[in-house]
């Protein structure tokens, strides 16, 4: 009998969310379409498609200044343009014109040949380009480097310019790095984050803020002082809000699969599973975070660096093992950390959700951590409200 | 007095008043920048010193190059050998298994193709869903292995063709500097311009006072052109307040100041335009700034704060031409580092104008149909 109440309580604070929710348009609007679709779709804009090969500089207007004019310096510029990397590579710049066009928006880089290349490669002495590059545009200076010194690498001044990538440099010692191990595009990379970035970004506010909501109302404590178990309300909000959390993975992936061509590595249950554990693990927090008696707006700035400490710290910008120091520290405790290196091992290596053990177990105990907390913080609430 | 200048004037004096009032909102108008910054520059220090990122070698070789290679290796800041294994197959067990990001993998005949002008390889397996990472391990083994070929090249005089790629940036920020301070200034502009907005439309609809301010004499432009003015004493008070901890820490601003804040208060403006727009259609605060902030993210990415739009994939490229924060953005880039004049960003100037003139009036008119 009690069990059976146990669960029309859980059924009962369910339906009553869901009820809330079907009443507030803008809560559907941003929840289920606003935030799925601008972080999916800001994705595709920023990276391209799931099956596309993007070259960040392959469109970029990039002057060629040839101060040797010799066959070596020519060959140098036929190897830059047949590399693929550089589309919009332009001749006819002398060097101080394209020094002052830099920073204009007109040229974004100069590559300039100095006097004397050829001969020093006819040395056996290394020949020396310099490359002038608009630093000021953000991203531009390291993409046109790394691209000038992948391409060099596959430059011969002796023989006609190869028409593959991969190429055996005659009469010279090379060391040619054949690079094995699945490749992705941004968009597969980015999209395992942007996953748990709705899920968080949504999650949080809905559990965190609505009851934070639900208390400046004045609704809160009536149901905290209602007959209604407070695992009850815990588990009622939780399952609501799965059932969200669910939609939404639904709606981000469809949107990755069928707009941009993404093709997980890994089965619908796995995803599913994973989309849970991270839900699970945002609503235990919020459930925290609202169980400290901390207002709406509150939760809104809590949300915003939440959400700012994942995007920095969970390997969207930069990879967990090269951390050094305090962002170290925050990116080893962090647990969605975790719940994104689960997505992205199943999703882009295809490894079995199971095998991810070290990362399951700081999931779940993070998860089971924050639901007690929780659990005692507003049993403590629920005893001064009723004393 | 004009009575457009002189109600708005009025406005302006009371959102001010109002806010010195809250001591809440006021802490965040101020802690906001510097929680950003300090965000931001943990964020870069963590590129700046970043760990050395652990590979494993298996040196199926065993020729004097192959251990030189070896050592070279050794001794790269980006990566650390962490274990030498004896098979290929081990090496790229390591990898599936996430110990190591990287293996390198040295075959047989290796030292000796090196020596007899012939091209060796090594195989580089990498564990690329870590994006960064993988990278660095790449970066490193190129690296190294140009200085093996420079060393084999002084003791035996091996021919090799090796280009070195000498780098000149042409702004004026120190070589160490942060290449997105500009970018920080502009993000911090854009998000305090939407917390503006909340607290001068929103939060007051929701105290109750906004229908009594509209019913007053005065009419709705005058009404937002005082908040907009107010919220640009705000906005200029977070700019001085993100320069300053900028020159703290050492950055030079080449152009001239006063532009910096005319570019920031265009940028406020237009934010505030399209808040106040987007206010007209959601009334709660918590909402609104929870939409605000599903819009932000993305602008990380698209407003040219972060990453040039010129390195974006075509849509990505248009996206972010189309949205004015970008050409703000880009300006303040242009005199904070490049020390360019009005003239050279006066397109950036005219399209942050132009779609202030388009917002305004549309927010305006927004509002008057939903009352």
């Amino acid at each position: 009998m009690s069990r059976l109440k146990v669960l029309r309580d859980i059924l009962a604070v369910m339906t009553n969310e869901f009820g809330v929710f079907r009443r507030n348009r803008s809560a559907i609007v941003i929840s289920l379409v606003v935030i799925p679709f601008f972080f999916t779709a800001s994705l595709g804009a920023g990276q391209g498609g799931a099956g596309t090969t993007f070259r960040p500089t392959a469109a970029l207007p990039i002057a060629f200044v040839d101060n040797d004019l010799s066959v070596a310096s020519g060959r140098l510029y036929e190897t830059l343009v047949r590399s693929e990397m550089f589309n919009r590579l332009i001749q006819g710049y002398r060097e101080d014109n394209a020094l002052a066009a830099l920073g204009k928006g007109s040229i974004y880089a100069a590559v300039v040949v100095p006097k004397g290349f050829q001969d020093r490669l006819m040395a056996n002495q290394p020949g020396t380009i310099i490359v002038y590059v608009d630093d000021g545009a953000p991203g531009v200076g390291n993409a046109v480097l790394s691209a000038v010194n992948a391409t060099v690498q596959t430059y011969n001044p002796t023989t006609e310019i190869p028409t593959s990538t991969y190429v055996e440099v005659e009469g010279f010692s090379t060391i040619q790095i054949v690079q094995k191990g699945a490749r992705f595009s941004g968009f597969a990379l980015g999209l395992t984050i942007t996953m748990s970035l709705v899920i968080v970004f949504a999650t949080f506010y809905e559990i965190a803020g609505g009851m934070s909501r639900e208390r400046e109302e004045g609704t809160y404590a009536r149901l905290l002082i209602s007959p209604i178990s407070l695992g009850a309300i815990m588990i009622g909000k939780t399952l609501y809000d799965l059932g969200l959390n669910i939609v939404r993975a639904i709606v981000v992936l469809g949107m990755a699969i069928y707009v941009y061509g993404a093709r997980p590595n890994t089965d619908f249950v796995t995803l599913l599973a994973i989309t849970v554990l991270i839900s699970l693990l945002t609503m235990g927090f919020g459930l925290l975070i609202s169980s400290l008696g901390v207002g709406v707006r509150a939760v809104v700035i809590i949300e915003f660096f939440l959400i700012l400490f994942l995007f920095a710290f969970s390997g969207f910008i930069l990879d967990k093992e090269l951390m050094k120091g305090i962002p170290q520290i925050i990116a080893t405790y962090l647990p969605w950390s975790y719940g994104i290196e689960i997505f992205k091992r199943t999703v882009l290596l295809g490894a079995p959700l199971l095998s991810l053990t070290f990362q399951l177990q700081f999931v779940g105990l993070s998860i089971v951590l924050f639901y007690v907390l929780s659990y005692f913080l507003l049993k403590l609430a629920r005893e001064r409200l009723v004393g | 007095m004009n009575p457009l200048i002189r109600d708005s004037t009025a406005i302006a004096k009371k959102d001010l008043k109002q806010l010195s009032r809250d001591p809440l909102s006021l802490a965040l108008t101020i802690m906001f920048p510097i929680l950003l910054i300090s965000m931001f520059t943990v964020i870069s220090g963590a590129f700046r010193d970043s760990h050395a990122v652990p590979v494993v070698i298996a040196d199926l070789d065993e020729s004097a190059q192959s251990k030189m290679f070896i050592d070279e290796l050794s001794v790269s800041k980006l990566i650390r050998v962490a274990q030498l294994v004896q098979t290929e197959e081990r090496a790229l067990e390591t990898v599936k298994a996430g110990e190591a990001i990287g293996s390198v993998v040295i075959p047989k005949d290796f030292g000796n193709k090196l020596l007899n002008a012939r091209a060796a390889f090594v195989v580089l397996q990498t564990d690329n869903s870590k994006v960064t990472a993988s990278f660095t391990v790449i970066r490193a083994v190129a690296d190294r292995s140009r200085e093996l070929l420079n060393k084999l090249n002084a003791q035996f005089n091996i021919r090799l063709v090796s280009v070195d790629v000498v780098p000149r940036p042409v702004s004026g920020r120190p070589p160490n500097g942060d290449f997105i301070l500009p970018g920080y200034l502009g993000l911090i502009t854009i998000l305090g311009a939407f917390d503006d907005a909340v607290n001068a439309i929103t939060r007051e609809r929701e105290r109750g006072t906004y229908t009594r301010l509209v019913l007053t004499p005065m009419n709705l432009l005058s009404i937002y052109g005082g908040k907009m003015a107010a919220a640009l004493v705000i906005n200029a008070m977070r700019t001085s307040f993100v320069l300053m901890i900028f020159v703290l820490s050492g950055l030079v601003i080449q152009g001239n100041i006063l532009l910096v804040f005319l570019i920031t208060s265009l940028i406020s403006m237009f934010t505030l335009s399209l808040s106040m727009m987007i206010s007209s259609r959601i009334r709660s605060s918590a909402t609104l700034t929870i939409m605000e902030i599903a819009i932000t993210f993305p602008l990380f990415q698209l407003s040219g704060a972060f990453s040039a739009p010129e390195i974006l994939p075509a849509g990505g490229r248009a996206i972010s031409r189309a949205l004015p924060w970008t050409w703000g953005n880009e300006a303040l880039r242009r005199i904070m580092y490049l020390g360019l004049d009005l003239n050279a960003i006066s397109a950036d100037i005219l399209v942050l104008a132009i779609s202030i003139m388009i917002f305004l009036p549309l927010a305006t008119l927004l509002s008057k149909r939903t009352m």
